[in-house]
């Protein structure tokens, strides 16, 4: 069932600043507000319900990252005078903060950050000061990590309310990390995860995951787009699946999991490692409704001709009945579907290069 | 004493303190710890974690910008005046 009164807000961070758009209970018209943050990189944004608070990744190409957090809906923001920093002597600095993830119900306060260089931060007083995980920052293997295309970043974190003690994290180009234990310590998840641009093809680490995403009501199926292909897990990224099947390509970045359904997961593959265009020139969202075993394509709504590219964090399933899914592109437009991808309306265009799209609802 | 001068970008760290005096400090980088101590949270938005001042930060010394001295260990003597300044990206 559809939480509140139907109402999502969606937040989008771009290379601008940060905008807001907030639903009728339909999910049909969408209002505008912002930009906010101006002139600022808006990596990634999230809404903590447990303190009614909005979390923003911002950075200044002058100034460095930083947390902002806003009490009234994106409408005034305060800025973090500690935000994640790395200790002195380790010879790191926060160039980028990828990812905000608010902790699970129990653990009041706490909120993850995930950072360029790759590392895992966590507040335990909303957002205002951090404290790096000691586990990761000393793992034994960190000198041999590797940077993919976007650098070397945490991009996701996934928690689950069934799981509360389990962490699991993405780093590119090194893999999917899992700590049952509160960060407390951590392992290599990357079992027959393909790594083809190594000398060995199936390494303990040096994998290229783009994404991972989960439905909660089943926190042991992880689903994962990598570099190299399309795969899910059913206990929690011990062992990994294939599942590319029918799919036109195997590389892409964004991942979703519809939030009614939990084998329904949506990709938007990309022609590959070297172009990295939409498939014919036309960007479309494909899904299965079967965790992998068939897909189909959903780019109804969306431009004949639209050379668009999605990064990893924008695009986004809600919580509604039936699922709504959203995207935003570099060049600016947002599209929303309120019937799990199957028909595309374009809710805003000219905006800034948009770099993330999250959505709560209202 | 030395004068430090701050780009108004930074009013928000200062609550619009945009000149203020300070006893002499050994170098830069004991400058920007003790801006921190007054005005909490600016030390990070001049200098990274490392305490290595950030690449689009410019700090002159008088009129010498310290990236062509000792950067933040640019020593600092009685009567110096320090403009913290963001450079000047693109265009």
């Amino acid at each position: 069932m559809t939480k509140g009164d139907g109402r999502q807000v969606l937040m989008v961070g771009t290379r601008k600043g940060a905008f807001v758009f907030t639903s009728d209970s339909g999910r049909r018209s969408w209002k505008l507000s912002g930009p906010e943050l101006k002139g600022n990189e808006t990596y990634h944004m999230a809404y903590d319900r447990r303190s009614r608070t909005m979390l923003a990744s911002v950075s200044s190409s002058h100034w460095g990252p930083t947390i902002a957090k806003s009490k009234d809906m994106g409408k005034s923001w305060k800025v973090s005078r500690t935000p994640p920093k790395f200790p002195k002597g380790s010879g790191l600095s926060v160039a980028r903060i990828w990812q905000i993830k608010p902790g699970t119900d129990d653990d009041e306060g706490v909120v993850y950050a995930g950072v360029e260089p790759a590392c895992l931060f966590r507040s335990d007083d909303g957002g205002e000061k951090w404290t790096v995980n000691e586990a990761m920052l000393n793992h034994k293997t960190r000198k041999k990590w590797q940077p993919g295309g976007g650098g070397l970043c945490l991009h996701t974190v996934v928690l689950s309310e069934r799981r509360p003690k389990r962490i699991l994290i993405a780093i590119s180009a090194v893999g999917v990390m899992r700590s049952d234990d509160n960060g407390e310590t951590w392992s290599f998840k990357n079992k027959r995860l393909l790594a083809d641009f190594q000398p060995e093809k199936y390494p303990e680490f040096g994998t290229c995951v783009h994404k991972l995403a989960i439905n909660q009501s089943k926190p042991d199926t992880i689903f994962q787009q990598n570099h190299t292909g399309v795969y899910r897990s059913d206990d929690a990224g011990d062992d990994w699946k294939d599942i590319r099947n029918n799919l036109p390509s195997r590389f892409g970045f964004p991942a979703a999991v519809d939030a009614n359904e939990p084998e329904r997961f949506y990709l938007a593959p990309l022609e590959g490692d070297f172009s990295r265009i939409p498939l014919g020139g036309q960007f479309a969202v494909w899904a299965t409704d079967n965790g992998g075993k068939e897909w189909s394509k959903l780019d109804s709504g969306i431009p004949k001709t639209s050379y668009f590219t999605v990064l990893r964090d924008a695009m986004v399933t809600d919580q509604g009945e039936p699922c709504g899914l959203y995207f935003g592109s570099t060049t600016g437009q947002l599209f929303a579907s309120r019937d799990q991808g199957n028909k595309w309306e374009r809710i805003a265009d000219g905006l800034p290069p948009i770099l993330s799209v999250s959505v709560s609802s209202a | 004493m030395i004068r430090v001068k701050l780009t108004a970008q930074l009013k928000d760290w200062t609550n619009g303190v945009s000149s203020l005096e300070m006893d002499t400090v050994p170098d830069l980088q004991s400058m920007v710890r003790k801006l921190d101590a007054r005005f909490p949270g600016i030390g990070q938005r001049i200098v990274d974690d490392q305490e290595k001042i950030r690449t689009h930060v410019n700090i002159f010394v008088n009129s010498e910008n310290s990236k062509d001295l000792q950067r933040e260990m640019t020593k600092l003597r009685d009567g110096d005046t320090v403009h913290i300044l963001p450079s000047v990206a693109g265009g």
